[in-house]
């Protein structure tokens, strides 16, 4: 089978069955992605799909094959932190941080298909996802303020 | 990963005992000397606790603290958290103690180093030590005319120094860097993907496990056939040891599938209780209460008050739900086993492994990964599994719970029962305070916290049960501290609105407590108090707290409409004294508050005959970022009074605030949580 992840082709051998999550973490070995539910209930999972916000623990591998797939390791530019994990950084926007990818990934696609969302707008992206810790506060203010940012837009395009 | 990677060119080596008191007390015992803090050739600190970081942010507060006192940045500290093999034993990460126990003693040992060096600058430089100062990684001469780079100093330098008992830290007016909010120094590891937490730790090796689970609490396995799971596809063995039977597999999603399809009869323990019927069982089935307390004459206090308040409380079972689920990595070696844990205790881990496998404790080694998050779970319990199927098919084996498994088999904050009889006189002050605890769990130390009541009274009794816990029992963000605030705090609203006085009046009427007093009268200028607007479905509450040796006081604005309430405000004032980071110590806080609002409005574990029926997000309902209200800290403590925790008080009084402001709202008391389901 054929992934297209973070602009890199891989060809994996994998039952068709597993999901996109297990791919990414066991056979890529791309562990920035996280395991939180499994039913797609709290966002730690979540990754990029042809610039769609994707619970990556309920996709059938299959399903992603031959599409784009942005994790968030691929989202910064090399050394240069993407709008929005900069303004995480910059606010806080995390304590544990074990939620933090997903959060960072549905924010990126946000941006990227409306770049100055209001506060209603950025808490519904951002509903399907928990963070324990409750920095609720701060990723709000961390995502308004990133989408200020030039190349905050770039999020989805891949 | 080996001991002898951290350890080259070092120059300077700080050795001293961990203690439990911010300054030596020849009363408390302190713990083994060990190494504290190193600098090497390079003038690269490095400090070495057994803390682990699990969100709270503590290696910022530890690099702000060495830095201060050495007198160099921030960049050139490494933190060494949670490795048993390589930190002093300083205890778990527990009771919001790292700042004010450990945190000193390393900022004791960074001074005992800045003196070494200025006492190397003055025989280089031959002049006085006491013509000398530290600034940014350098001695210089007092007037600045001359100085020497920390590196140049230590340059051949093999210097091993004690942590006398005297030890002159710096005065907060010399700080640059504590009491400032600053950057997460792990922030862009957390941005980018790159943090290891458990499941991302990987050995040469490694396979994964996953455990066959009963049906129910106490059931005991009958009958059970492997054979199908041992025929599955990757499947490397199926380990059995009397109930403990665990699938081993070269992938993850193959244990999971093969631990399904093995045959399993269980007799189930049949146990009575259930979410509907706990609240009475507590009382029912509690030991004789313990008084805590119990002063002046109560009978007669009360029978001299002018009214008196009679009634009960219940805080149901809770599930931590941190986003991580349990996890663990286990390795045997020529006998030693190795495990990467998710727990806030490694050396506590450390040895109940070494007791569970009959090891000396120097044959067991402890590392803790980052941590997604506990707020007081993650047992030893995964490791000990992972560390058995380990043994039984000699290579490294990872045990990754789900999160039906994490809600089912990890461990849940204690539901507890409240009594509380109360009389007041003519003036609204309380003659008579009689209080009784019933928490769940094996001890009643764990109902302890927080159960007494800092208002003033003479005739009092605080008495705490521990009762038969159904589902098991273990901690949680300031455990018994958080259930016995609701219970106290909505009684005192229950007593202002009966008497008719304002609840901010009657609190502060019956407070002499100076620092808790502060809180609140903050808390309630910074709100508005004075000025609150009942119209339109609004509702406000206050209740105050301490924990952790904090003192804290929040003010809550609820809307309730169409039987759902939503926190819109909250206005905390808090009293940690000297504040080190205060965007670390506020980010606490409001994760406080978001927590101990789901506790108030929605969470709870529903169970029946030992199974838990809500083991999933779906139907576990917590605070997501649409419920999370405008929250405004103001810090009342002195900079002159020593740090105390910041990590768990916040959550104590929040619970009671919202039921109070609930209350104002509907004209309804509040005694029982959650809120939202009993609107």
């Amino acid at each position: 089978m054929h992934l297209k992840v973070n602009d890199e082709s891989h060809e994996v051998t994998v039952d068709a069955e597993r999901t996109l999550l297990s791919v990414l973490r066991h056979e890529l070995e791309l562990t920035g992605t996280k395991y939180g539910c499994g039913e797609g209930n709290c966002g730690a999972c979540t990754v990029l799909i042809d610039g769609e916000a994707t619970r990556s623990c309920i996709t059938p591998v299959t399903s992603a094959s031959g599409r784009d797939i942005m994790t968030i390791e691929g989202l910064a530019d090399g050394d240069n932190l993407h709008p929005v994990q900069e303004a995480f950084v910059e606010h806080t926007a995390f304590q544990c941080a074990y939620c933090t990818s997903g959060f960072i990934m549905s924010s990126a696609a946000l941006l990227d298909r409306n770049p100055a969302p209001d506060d209603d707008q950025i808490r519904s992206a951002l509903s399907g996802h928990i963070c324990r810790c409750g920095a609720y506060v701060r990723i709000l203010a961390a995502v308004k303020s990133a989408a200020g940012e030039p190349g905050s837009g770039d999020g989805g395009a891949g | 990963m080996n001991a002898s990677e951290s350890q080259p060119d070092i120059a300077i080596t700080v050795i001293g005992p961990p203690r439990w008191t911010p300054e030596p007390d020849p009363r408390v015992p302190h713990g083994d000397p060990a190494t504290l803090l190193t600098i090497d050739a390079d003038a690269i600190v490095t400090a070495f606790s057994g803390k682990v970081e699990y969100g709270q942010g503590i290696r910022n507060g530890f690099a702000m603290e060495i830095a201060d006192e050495l007198d160099v940045v921030v960049d050139s500290i490494r933190i060494v958290l949670g490795d048993t093999a390589l930190v002093p034993q300083d205890r778990g990460t527990t009771g919001s103690a790292s700042t004010r126990t450990v945190g000193i003693q390393l900022r004791r040992a960074a001074a005992t180093a800045r003196q070494a060096l200025v006492n190397l600058a003055a025989t280089r430089l031959e002049v006085d030590s006491g013509a000398l100062k530290t600034e940014d990684g350098r001695v210089v001469s007092n007037d600045g005319a001359t100085g020497v780079d920390y590196a140049d100093l230590l340059s051949g330098q093999s210097l091993t120094l004690d942590v006398p008992d005297v030890v002159e830290v710096k005065a907060v007016k010399d700080f640059r860097l504590m009491g400032r909010p600053a950057r997460r120094i792990d922030a862009v590891s957390r941005v980018t993907g790159a943090a290891k937490y458990v499941r991302d730790v990987v050995v040469p090796g490694m396979l994964y496990g996953k455990i066959l689970r009963p049906p129910s609490y106490g059931a005991k396995l009958v009958q059970v056939d492997t054979a199908r799971a041992k025929r599955v596809d990757g499947v490397i063995s199926v380990v059995q040891d009397g109930d403990f039977v665990g699938v081993v597999a070269e992938r993850e999603d193959v244990a999971e599938y093969a631990v399904e399809v093995i045959r399993a009869r269980w007799e189930e323990s049949r146990d009575t209780a259930s979410d509907w019927n706990i609240p009475a069982l507590l009382k029912e089935r509690a030991e004789v209460p313990t008084a805590l307390r119990d002063e002046g004459d109560l009978e007669s206090a009360f029978g001299s008050a002018n009214r008196v308040f009679e009634n009960t409380y219940y805080v149901p079972y809770i599930s931590n739900a941190q986003m991580e689920p349990s996890a663990s990595v286990a390795r045997w070696d020529d006998g030693n086993l190795t495990v990467w844990c998710a727990n806030r205790g490694p050396f506590a881990e450390r040895d109940s492994l070494a007791e569970m496998f009959g090891l000396p404790a120097d044959k067991v080694r402890v590392i803790a990964a980052e941590i997604g998050g506990s707020f007081g779970t993650k047992t030893p319990t995964v490791s000990h599994e992972a560390a058995r199927l380990a043994r039984a098919i000699d290579a490294p084996v990872r045990v990754s719970y789900d999160r039906a498994e994490e809600f089912a088999w990890s461990t849940v904050r204690p539901a507890a029962t409240f009594e509380i009889k109360s009389g007041v006189d003519a003036n609204g002050k309380i003659v008579a305070w009689d209080y009784t605890a019933f928490h769940a769990g094996e001890n009643a130390f764990r109902g302890q916290r927080g159960a007494d009541t800092m208002y003033d009274v003479d005739n009092v009794r605080i008495a705490v049960a521990a009762s038969e816990s159904p589902l098991q029992s273990g901690s949680y963000r300031s455990l018994g501290g958080a259930t016995n605030h609701f219970a106290r705090e909505v009684h005192m609203d229950e007593i202002a609105v009966g008497l008719g006085i304002d609840p901010l009046e009657f609190r502060l009427n019956n407070l002499s407590h100076e620092r808790l007093r502060g809180t609140l009268v903050a808390a309630a200028e910074a709100f508005g108090w004075e000025t609150r607007d009942n119209s339109s479905g609004k509702g406000y509450g206050m209740a105050i707290g301490y924990d952790a040796g904090s003192f804290t006081a929040q003010i809550a604005e609820v809307t309730v409409e169409n039987q759902e309430a939503r926190v819109d405000r909250v206005v905390v004032g808090f009293d940690c004294g000297l504040v080190v980071n205060p965007d670390g110590a506020r980010n606490q806080i409001e994760g406080s508050i978001v927590m101990g609002m789901g506790t108030a409005l929605w969470e709870t574990v529903e169970f029946d005959g030992g199974r838990v029926l809500n083991a999933g997000f779906a139907r576990y309902r917590v605070p997501r970022i649409g419920d999370a209200p405008e929250i405004e800290v103001v810090f009342t403590g002195g900079d002159d009074v020593p740090s105390s925790g910041a990590g768990e008080p916040g959550i104590v009084p929040t619970a009671a605030a919202i039921a109070n402001a609930v209350r104002d709202a509907t004209g309804t008391a509040v005694e029982q949580l959650p809120i939202v389901p009993n609107l």
